[in-house]
This record gives structure tokens, C-alpha cells and sequence, in this order.
């Protein structure tokens, strides 16, 4: 027993003296970005999106001459969906790397999972996809979980005015995946509906690569609605159309923005008419800043139609949360993580996807998020193509 | 009524592929009693290459036949590297571990490529939906049971009136008796990994164009599978499918009249509890090891 409790003894040693020294260098941070999303796993397509929108703002403001006469660099980590993978690479962000700030991706789970270790860290953490209400309210004080991106709670809001603007029997059904982002949204759209005085016809939930959902659609046909709000992916958005032509209902369909991958390509003339929410388009009239990530997107992927963007909203989020973190750091002073959580307060600035004026709000927990859902958009499928809903075939 | 349909006709296509894949399982087992358990991701990339070679310009059937031959290379393969350095050596079971890692390989490279998302392969079965009794189906989904039932025929046929189903009959029996026989003992395994992967490859071409080609399409059936093969009694090629399918129907019924949560907690339940009552499985024979 004695040789291990003294290697017990010397291991606990080394660990106490490693945090002394960790936190000695704590004082300083390195002019870096810490990218933990999932680039393996069935959201791949996100942090691809992320990294390019990220990449193309670091571009432009080193070009610019960097920040406080350094320049920004980006390090890429991969959490492949897995919440473990994103505790560990916030930790490595942070305490090996020890950039300014993490920029959060995809899977509201991992993002869940961010929050403790951010906060015990306290590094700033940046969210530009992952959407879940609680993952940026998360009730702590200080906060160091920031976000540009929707917010399920405003998003239910925006989905649920859409479906009762089209509704005429009032009657919506809800189809959610059985995820911590699906069941997460569930109470929202319920709080939702239940400000305008009306309940759910039907909530129904499947899980991820489940291959048939008719039982779903006919209790969800039977249950007299005519819109269905969706909150999946586009594999099982695609399942539910599917099983909706089967069973001979034709609802309205209005999703969630986990529907704006490739859903036109997989449904076919099935998805036309399937309205989605998102942050972002390319194929909007575009102010200068739009036409000049149009020409870096082009220039780094070799896209040059607009409508072949996948992923639109991720790489715009993703652009202007590097900028407001350059700006963060620029009001700060100084790589230091606590200054820079407290000069995001301050930040002010007119961005790609809609104006932060200000940005966050010390004062309003609901405003860690700095994209307000005025700035929202729908947009529908359309022969394979997602386009504006505004000026649409469907907008009548 | 309408509803009760939906739910066989439904349940049948899934059960379907759980009978396919349950099938593979079966063939693999009786030549090596060792089964090769990235057999869902022959079903991946089935469906993968079908739509890769599609892109790539050949035309639909020959894209799909190639990625199924394919499939049939991949049993070969795996069972080489994988299974047959195991095989010699008494009880091991590191089989399982190669073979388990060789799929999550094989599933990695595949979400490389498509970088997570599933793919459309087209096919003339989903064009639209035919109505049965008021219910509605894909003709792709009406052939994917049929064709379970077929290659369950087929491989009746071939072991009772070919010599390598003979062969196979043999190995299956007593495999060293069967090499003091002449039997190529290798030859045998290796033939059935090779049918097996073809059935598994086969399996996903059916079903990609339903539910489209993904790096993870073959994970649940892969897994299903091996459940259906162990309830149905591994050792009865009727006895998986016929299992296969009942499981899928039930998952219909459990889906529609409790709910899509409560379908895997059910259906596993009846796992246990058929392993409980019948641990041969359904239609299993009982197996005697001589020690």
C-alpha cells in the first residue's frame, strides 16, 4: 500500500504545483480564438460553416493590422456532437492554448456542458450556432456565455406568429427530435402558443435516423392541424415530408433552422414550400459588408452563386462574433479574459447580419444574446434552393 | 383500419432490413460462429457508393449493382484481416474487437466525405406513393420485405442444391470434420462473409433511396439486426427474417399507439424477455459445444 500513497501523495504535489503555475499565467492571454465545434459526426457540415465565417473576419482584421498590434489567430478543436469532447477542448482552449475566447458550435448539449467549465475558467465563450434558451441564460453572475445566433426561446416565438399568420383552423402541430435542442424547445413553443391563447394540437417527437414517421403524421393529421412546426434536422425533416405524402396531409410546413442544410436535395419537390428560420442570407440585396464575405467565400471555396451556400446563418454569426470579440478585446486593452467579458458590454458596431446597438446588456439577462428577433428571416425551399420567403412563389 | 394498415405496411419495410441484415448475420455465424459486427455499415456503404457512382455517371443500375459487389469485397476483406487471424486460436473473441473498430474506421472516412450529411439516392420506387386500404406506401418500401423473403429462399436453394451450400451446410455442422473432408474450411467462412456483405450492401441500395445515404445509416439497423438474428435463433435463416419482420411491425404498433419514446424500451424488452423464455432464440437450435 505505502509505494502507491506516496505516488498519490507526489501525483496531488505535481497537480497543486501545475495550478500554481497555471494560474500565474493566467494574468495574460494569447491573441488567439479557441473554435470547439463539431466537425465530425452527423453535424459536420456546422463547423465547416463556422471555421469559414471565422477564418474570413481574422483575414480581414489582421489585414487591418490585427488587434492591439497583434494578430488574431484561430484554433481549430473538433467536439464531433460530444459534450465530453467540448468540456475537454474549452479546458485546453483555455488553460493550454490559453486564447481570449471559445467560439461554441453546433450541439446545444455540448453547449450545455460548456457552461460550468467556462465559468470556473471564466474565459469568454462566444456561441454562434447552438440555440438552446438556457445554455446562454444560465442564471450565473458574472456571465461568461455570450451568443450571436437565434435563441429557441424567440425562435418558438417567431415560428409560432408564422404558423398562426398561415393557420386557418388555428389548430398547429408540433414535430420535435428527441434531443436535448428538440425537448428543450417543446415548453417554448408551448409558452408560445399559450401567449396567444391557444395549446398544441399535437407534439409528437422522434429520434435521430428513425427512417419512418407515419405513425407521427397521422396522429398529427388526425388531430385536425394545418400547420406543422418542425424542429429536426433536414434527414428526419425529410422522414416526416415523406411520411406526410403517404398519409395524404398536406400542412404547412414551418421549421426550425435545423431544416437548412440540404433538405431541398434530399425531399426533392417534396421540401418546395417548407418555410425555415434563419439568421442569415446570401441572397438578399447585400450591403458592403455582405458583398465583400461574398467575394473572401468565393475566393477560399471557389462558390460563386449565393444560392449554393449551405449553412448561410453559421458563417455569418460566426463572422461578426470574431469582430465583436476583436472589438471586446480592442476596449479592453489587454488579452485578459475578465476584461474582455466586461467590454462586451460595451461593444457597439453595425454587423453583417443586423446591427448591435449595443451588443449585450449587463443589466438584462435576456440580452447576452446580441441578435434580437426582429433581425430574424424566413425563408422557404424552393426547388432545391433556400430563398427569401419575401418576393417567393409561396408569398402570397 | 387505414391506421392498422399503415402500421404493417410500414413496419414490414423496416422489419425488412432488420431481416436483411438479420440474414447476413446468420450466414456469417453458421460458417465461422463468428459474425462480423460492422455488418450495418455494408449497408452504408451500399448505399454510399450506390450514390457516388451515380454522381460519378454510371447509370442507376449499374451504380447500384457495383456498390453492392462492393459490399460482397468488403466481407471478403474484413473477414481476412479481421476475423480469420482469431479463428485458430480457442475461444478468443478479439473478432469482436476488430471488427467493431474496422466499422467505426469505415464509418469516420464516410463522414469525412460527406461531411454529416445524408445523401438522395434517386430511385423510380419514391417517385409517389401508392394507397392500400387507405394506406400509404413507396413501391421501394414494398419491395424491401419481398426481396428479405427472397434471398431467404434463394440461400434454401443454394445450400441444398449447390455444393458450396453444401459446403457451407458441412462447415456449419462441424467445421473440422468437414476440412477432414476436403472441405476447404477458409474458402467456406470467406464465401460467406463475401454473401453476407453482398445481402448487407444490397440491403442498403433498398433503403437509401427511403431513407437517403448517410455515414450513420447503418448503425440502428446494423444493430437491430443482431438483436432480430439472436431473437429469431441465429441458426434458422426462416427464423430471422420471419423475426426481422414481426420486430418491425411491432415498432410501428408501439410507435403509434404509445409513443416513438417508448419504442426502443419495448422492443428490447421483448429481447430479453423472448432470450428469457427461448435462450436459442425463437427458431434456434440448441447448440451442443463439445468440450
Amino acid at each position: 500500500m505505502l509505494p502507491e500513497t506516496s505516488l498519490r501523495g507526489t501525483l496531488l504535489a505535481a497537480t497543486v504545483a501545475l495550478g500554481l503555475s497555471a494560474t500565474g499565467a493566467f494574468a495574460q492571454q494569447e491573441p488567439c480564438i479557441g473554435n470547439s465545434v463539431a466537425v465530425t459526426g452527423p453535424a459536420a457540415f456546422s463547423g465547416q460553416a463556422i471555421k469559414l465565417g471565422a477564418e474570413i473576419a481574422i483575414d480581414e482584421i489582421n489585414a487591418a493590422g490585427g488587434v492591439l498590434g497583434k494578430k488574431l489567430k484561430l484554433i481549430q478543436y473538433d467536439d464531433a456532437g460530444a459534450p465530453p469532447r467540448g468540456v475537454d477542448n474549452t479546458r485546453r482552449i483555455a488553460l493550454a492554448d490559453k486564447c481570449i475566447a471559445v467560439l461554441g458550435g453546433f450541439h446545444s448539449t455540448v453547449a450545455l456542458a460548456q457552461v460550468d467549465p467556462i465559468h470556473e475558467i471564466g474565459i469568454p465563450y462566444m456561441g454562434v450556432w447552438a440555440a438552446n434558451t438556457k445554455a446562454i441564460e444560465n442564471g450565473r453572475d458574472p456571465n461568461f456565455m455570450f451568443r450571436i445566433s437565434a435563441k429557441d426561446k424567440w425562435v418558438a416565438r417567431f415560428l409560432v406568429d408564422e404558423a398562426l399568420k398561415v393557420s386557418k383552423s388555428g389548430k398547429i402541430a408540433f414535430f420535435y427530435e428527441n434531443t436535448g435542442w428538440g425537448n428543450g424547445a417543446l415548453p417554448d413553443i408551448k409558452a408560445a402558443l399559450a401567449a396567444k391563447g391557444k395549446e398544441l394540437a399535437a407534439a409528437e417527437t422522434f429520434n435521430w435516423n428513425d427512417q419512418d414517421m407515419t405513425p407521427q403524421v397521422i396522429r398529427a393529421r388526425d388531430s385536425g392541424a394545418d400547420v406543422a412546426i418542425v424542429w429536426s434536422l433536414d434527414r428526419e425533416a425529410n422522414q416526416i415530408l415523406r411520411s406526410m405524402d403517404k398519409s395524404s396531409w398536406k400542412p404547412t410546413i414551418i421549421g426550425a433552422w435545423g431544416i437548412s442544410g440540404n433538405l431541398g436535395e434530399l425531399a426533392g419537390p417534396l421540401a418546395n414550400g417548407v418555410r425555415v428560420m434563419q439568421t442569415y442570407s446570401f441572397q438578399t440585396e447585400q450591403s458592403a459588408t455582405g458583398k465583400k464575405v461574398l467575394a473572401a467565400i468565393e475566393a477560399k471555396t471557389g462558390i460563386k452563386d449565393p444560392k449554393d451556400i449551405k449553412a448561410a446563418s453559421g458563417i455569418a454569426d460566426a463572422y461578426d462574433a470574431v469582430y465583436l470579440l476583436a472589438d471586446a478585446i480592442k476596449i479592453a486593452g489587454a488579452y485578459d479574459w475578465k476584461k474582455v467579458q466586461a467590454a462586451l458590454y460595451e461593444v457597439s458596431r453595425d454587423g453583417l447580419v443586423a446591427p448591435y446597438k449595443p451588443a449585450f446588456d449587463k443589466k438584462d439577462p435576456e440580452r447576452q444574446d446580441a441578435l434580437l428577433p426582429q433581425y430574424y428571416l424566413l425563408t422557404v425551399w424552393h426547388d432545391g434552393k433556400l430563398i427569401p420567403f419575401k418576393g417567393s412563389p409561396y408569398d402570397k | 383500419m387505414s391506421t392498422v394498415v399503415q402500421y404493417i405496411l410500414s413496419g414490414l419495410a423496416i422489419g425488412g432490413i432488420y431481416a436483411l441484415v438479420a440474414l447476413g448475420f446468420h450466414i456469417m455465424w453458421s460458417s465461422a460462429k463468428a459474425v462480423n459486427f460492422a455488418h450495418g455499415d455494408t449497408l452504408m456503404i451500399g448505399g454510399l457508393l450506390a450514390v457516388y457512382f451515380l454522381a460519378a455517371g454510371l447509370p442507376l443500375a449499374l451504380a447500384c449493382l457495383l456498390a453492392i459487389l462492393v459490399g460482397g469485397l468488403f466481407g471478403v476483406v474484413l473477414e481476412r484481416i479481421a476475423v480469420r487471424p482469431f479463428l485458430g486460436q480457442h475461444g478468443s473473441v478479439g473478432w469482436m474487437l476488430t471488427t467493431i473498430a474496422i466499422g467505426i474506421m469505415v464509418e469516420s472516412v464516410a463522414t469525412i466525405q460527406t461531411q454529416g450529411y445524408a445523401l438522395p439516392l434517386p430511385s423510380p420506387g419514391i417517385a409517389s406513393s401508392i394507397q392500400i386500404l387507405g394506406a400509404g406506401v413507396y413501391p421501394q418500401e414494398l419491395a424491401i420485405p419481398v426481396v428479405a423473403l427472397i434471398a431467404m429462399f434463394g440461400l434454401r436453394l443454394l445450400q441444398h442444391h449447390t455444393l458450396i451450400g453444401r459446403a457451407m451446410r458441412a462447415v456449419a455442422h462441424n467445421g473440422a470434420a468437414a476440412s477432414l473432408m476436403g472441405i476447404n474450411v477458409f474458402r467456406v467462412v470467406a464465401f460467406s462473409f463475401a454473401l453476407a456483405g453482398l445481402l448487407g450492401a444490397a440491403a442498403g441500395v433498398l433503403v437509401a433511396p427511403v431513407v437517403q445515404a448517410s455515414s450513420t445509416m447503418g448503425v440502428l439497423p446494423g444493430l437491430k439486426g443482431f438483436a432480430v438474428a439472436i431473437i429469431g435463433g441465429i441458426t434458422s435463416a426462416p427464423g430471422v427474417v420471419v423475426a426481422g419482420l414481426a420486430y418491425g411491425v411491432m415498432e410501428k404498433f408501439v410507435e403509434g399507439y404509445i409513443s416513438s419514446a417508448a419504442r426502443e424500451i419495448v422492443g428490447f424488452s421483448v429481447m430479453i424477455l423472448t432470450l428469457l423464455v427461448f435462450p436459442q432464440g425463437l427458431f434456434g437450435k440448441r447448440e451442443v459445444m463439445k468440450v
